[in-house]
């Protein structure tokens, strides 16, 4: 993006993650975050395999929200769901913890706490609810490019490989 | 046209997520019971205040947002990376 990040706000404050205590804190929200994920999802395959019933139930129960058309979809194809539910939450848990394929982990990560924000819709603890705020920590994941501060990506980052495929980076960071 | 892009997406973007959270939000609140987006029940269960706007609707306005968010992703996927002018040359959170 062209741009001087020294100006970046227009107010005289740079906005960078620079700084040791920012980059430090952006790794922490990372790695925590993939705990959450990684506890949730590995839970599952030890409790039933990749063959998590409930998934498509959920999904099913949808019907009527704003993302209702495409959770009864998908939960048409119980045995399908049943099995990426408990996969990707393992993976974008490990993803994120390693600080690997971030901001892809990350761009999961956001459709999955989509369907939690607007499949628990009843909303009795307001509209922005913890399922919101973890919506919010994937996307922050992305724009900070999280990965690159004590994760894996930052060296991924400088292979020649994706040097040289720069905009791998879009995945990675 | 890069930065005009950029800003498009980040007001239509920003702006969608604060109207779906915060405005309509205030806009409960002024409405009176029940000051949220959940209905309000007696102990009966009975519905005796429901939400002055629909959650869907506020639902839709963050999922908008996001869609915006994703179209500016393919778009940056979709377009050549230009080489970041002025003082920080370094690589940025944006790139």
């Amino acid at each position: 993006m062209s741009h001087n990040t020294q100006t970046a706000t227009n107010t005289g404050f740079s906005f960078q993650v620079s700084g040791t205590w920012g980059a430090y804190w952006v790794a922490m929200l990372r790695v925590l975050t993939g705990w959450w994920f990684f506890h949730s999802g590995i839970g599952k395959i030890l409790d039933s395999g990749l063959s998590y019933g409930y998934a498509s139930v959920y999904l099913d129960g949808m019907g009527g929200t704003t993302l209702g058309p495409i959770a009864t979809f998908l939960a048409g194809y119980p045995d399908i769901v049943g099995a990426m539910v408990p996969l990707f939450e393992t993976l974008i848990g490990l993803a994120l913890i390693a600080g690997l394929l971030t901001r892809l982990a990350s761009f999961g990560g956001v459709i999955f706490m989509s369907l939690f924000w607007v499949g628990n819709a009843e909303f009795g603890h307001g509209l922005v609810n913890s399922d919101l705020m973890g919506m919010l920590l994937f996307i922050t994941m992305i724009v900070f490019a999280a990965g690159r501060y004590y994760g894996l990506d930052a060296f991924v980052e400088k292979l020649s490989f994706v040097q040289n495929n720069p905009k791998l980076k879009y995945l990675l960071g | 046209m890069t930065d005009t892009i950029d800003k498009l997406a980040m007001y239509l973007s920003g702006g969608l997520l604060l109207l779906g959270v915060v405005v309509s939000g205030l806009i409960e609140v002024l409405a009176g019971h029940p000051y949220g987006a959940a209905p309000q029940t007696n102990e009966a269960g009975e519905v005796i205040a429901s939400p002055a706007i629909d959650p869907n609707i506020r639902t839709a306005l963050v999922v908008a947002a996001l869609l915006v968010m994703l179209l500016y992703a393919i778009y940056k996927l979709a377009t050549p990376i230009e080489e970041e002018t002025g003082a920080a040359a370094t690589a940025s959170t944006s790139d």
